[in-house]
C-alpha cells in the first residue's frame, strides 16, 4: 500500500512536471527543417503528448491549487525552493569564473535562509541583492560546448543535447531532488501556477506553438548563456532579410 | 493692390496648411529612434493607465495611432514573410499587411489592459552596421523581475520606424517569421490568412 501510494506520487510528480513543457499541439508536420531541429517530426509528437498531460493533469490540478492556496503562501513556496536553487547558482557561478556574483549570491541564500526563515522570505532582493539565473548548461556554454540539437523530452519539455548533462547536474545539486515526492510535487504545483500566464499567452498568441516554444526557448537560452547581450549579428542577419526583400524601395 | 476677403482667406488657409505639412515633416525629420520608442512607451504606458475604463476597443482606436506613428508595420510584414513575399500578389501582400497591423494592434489591446505600477528606463543606443538603430530599454515591474526590451529602428523617409522588439533576448520578429513563413509554405495563403484573422477574433472576444 506504502509502495502504491509512492508511485502514485511519483506519476503526480511527473505529470506535475508539465509546468516545464510549453502547451499547444502538433499542427502541422515538419517538411521545412530547421538546422537546430533535425527531429522535428518526433518533437512534435512528444510535444503533443506533454501538451495533453498538461491539459488533463497539470492544468485543472494547478487551477484547483491556485484556487485554494492564497498567493502570498504561493510566494512563500515558490521562495524557498528558489532559495534552494541558489546553492546550485553559487556551484555554476564558481565554474563560470563569475566570483563576484557567487559571493554576492552566497550571501543571498545565507541571508535569505536564516533572516528570511529557510527562504520563504526572499529578505535578499529587498536589499537589493538580486537573484541570478545560473545553470549548468549555461555553464557548458560558457566553456564552449556545442548546444546540439533541440529536444523536447517527455514529461519535461523543451531542452537541447547540452542542457541534458545540465539537467543532471543541476537535480544533483539541488537539496530539493532528495526531499519526499509529496514535497517535490508540491514545487512543481507551485510553479506550474506561477507560470500559468506563460501558458495563456501562447496559447492565445501562437500561430504554431510548437515553432513558438521552440524558438523562444533556444532564444532565451542563448540570452542566458551570453548573460543578456543581444549579439549584433542576429540583427545583421535580420538587415539582410530586408535588403533581400527590396525594403526602402 | 486689393485682395479680395475671400482669396485672403483661401491664401490664409493654403499657408496654413503649407505650414503645417512643413511643420509635421520637419518634427517628424527631427523625432530620433530614441523619441520614437520613448514616446510609443509612454503611450502604452497611458493606455495602460487608463485600460479599464478604455475597454478593449478604447485601447485598441488610442493603441492604433501610438503604433501606426511608431512601427513600420509594412516592412515587418515583409520582413516575417521572408523570401515567400515575392511569390504573393500585390492584393494578397496588401491583405497581409492589413490582416497584421490589424492583429499587432489587438494583441497590444487586449495584453496591455491595467497598470501597476510598470515603468519604461532608457538604458542607451547602438547603431547597427547597415544604418539601424538600437534601443536598450527596460521596464520595471513591481514586485517581480525587470524585463530588458531592446527596439531595432530602421530609416525610411526621414523618419525612424521600430521593426523588431527583442524582449529577455527573445525576438519577436523571429518567432513570428519562423511561424508565418513556415504555414505560409506548407500551409498556404489563405491558411495563414485564417489562422491570423482567428487570432484577431481570440483577442476581440
Amino acid at each position: 500500500m506504502k509502495k502504491q501510494k509512492k508511485n502514485l506520487y511519483l506519476v503526480a510528480s511527473l505529470c506535475l512536471s508539465a509546468l516545464l513543457l510549453l502547451e499547444g499541439c502538433a499542427n502541422t508536420n515538419g517538411s521545412i527543417v530547421s538546422n537546430d531541429d533535425p527531429y522535428e517530426e518526433v518533437n512534435r509528437s512528444v510535444f503533443g503528448f506533454n501538451a495533453s498531460v498538461d491539459n488533463y493533469v497539470g492544468k485543472p490540478v494547478s487551477a484547483a491549487y491556485d484556487y485554494i492556496t492564497p498567493d502570498l503562501v504561493q510566494t512563500g513556496i515558490g521562495n524557498f525552493f528558489s532559495n534552494l536553487k541558489d546553492i546550485n547558482v553559487v556551484l555554476n557561478d564558481v565554474m563560470q569564473g563569475k566570483l563576484l556574483q557567487a559571493g554576492q549570491d552566497t550571501g543571498r541564500f545565507l541571508l535569505n535562509t536564516s533572516v528570511g526563515l529557510a527562504g520563504i522570505f526572499d529578505v535578499a532582493t529587498m536589499v537589493g541583492l538580486e537573484k541570478h539565473n545560473e545553470d549548468f548548461a549555461q555553464t557548458l556554454g560558457v566553456w564552449g560546448v556545442p548546444k546540439g540539437p533541440y529536444l523536447v523530452l517527455p514529461l519535461i519539455g523543451p531542452a537541447t543535447t547540452r542542457g541534458i548533462p545540465g539537467m543532471v547536474f543541476d537535480a544533483a545539486a539541488n537539496p530539493a531532488t532528495y526531499v519526499p515526492f509529496p514535497i517535490r510535487s508540491l514545487e512543481l504545483l507551485n510553479m506550474r501556477t506561477q507560470k500559468a500566464g506563460t501558458f495563456k499567452i501562447i496559447k492565445e498568441g501562437a500561430l504554431d506553438p510548437y515553432l513558438f516554444t521552440r524558438e523562444s526557448f533556444l532564444q532565451s537560452r542563448k540570452y542566458l548563456v551570453t548573460d543578456g547581450e543581444v549579439e549584433l549579428t542576429d540583427d545583421i542577419d535580420l538587415d539582410s532579410s530586408i535588403d533581400e526583400t527590396d525594403f526602402g524601395k | 493692390m486689393l485682395i479680395p476677403l475671400q482669396n485672403k482667406l483661401f491664401l490664409l488657409v493654403i499657408t496654413s496648411i503649407f505650414l503645417n505639412i512643413t511643420m509635421s515633416t520637419a518634427e517628424a525629420k527631427s523625432a530620433t529612434a530614441k523619441q520614437v520608442v520613448v514616446r510609443f512607451q509612454a503611450n502604452v504606458l497611458k493606455v495602460m493607465k487608463q485600460g479599464k475604463k478604455l475597454g478593449f476597443e478604447g485601447r485598441y482606436k488610442r493603441l492604433e495611432k501610438a503604433i501606426n506613428e511608431s512601427h513600420d508595420l509594412t516592412k515587418i510584414t515583409r520582413v516575417v514573410i521572408g523570401r515567400e513575399w515575392g511569390n504573393l500578389s500585390e492584393e494578397q501582400q496588401q491583405q497581409l499587411i492589413t490582416v497584421f497591423t490589424k492583429l499587432s494592434i489587438a494583441a497590444y489591446a487586449y495584453n496591455f489592459k491595467d497598470f501597476s505600477g510598470e515603468a519604461f528606463h532608457f538604458d542607451s543606443e547602438e547603431k547597427t552596421t547597415r544604418g539601424g538603430m538600437i534601443i536598450h530599454t527596460h521596464l520595471t515591474i513591481p514586485k517581480d523581475k525587470s524585463v530588458t526590451f531592446d527596439y531595432m529602428l530602421k530609416e525610411k523617409n526621414g523618419q525612424w520606424g521600430i521593426i523588431n522588439i527583442i524582449a529577455n533576448g527573445v525576438s519577436d520578429l523571429a518567432l513570428k517569421r519562423s511561424e508565418y513563413t513556415k504555414i505560409l509554405k506548407e500551409q498556404g495563403f489563405d491558411m495563414l490568412l485564417l489562422k491570423l484573422n482567428e487570432k484577431i477574433k481570440t483577442y476581440e472576444k
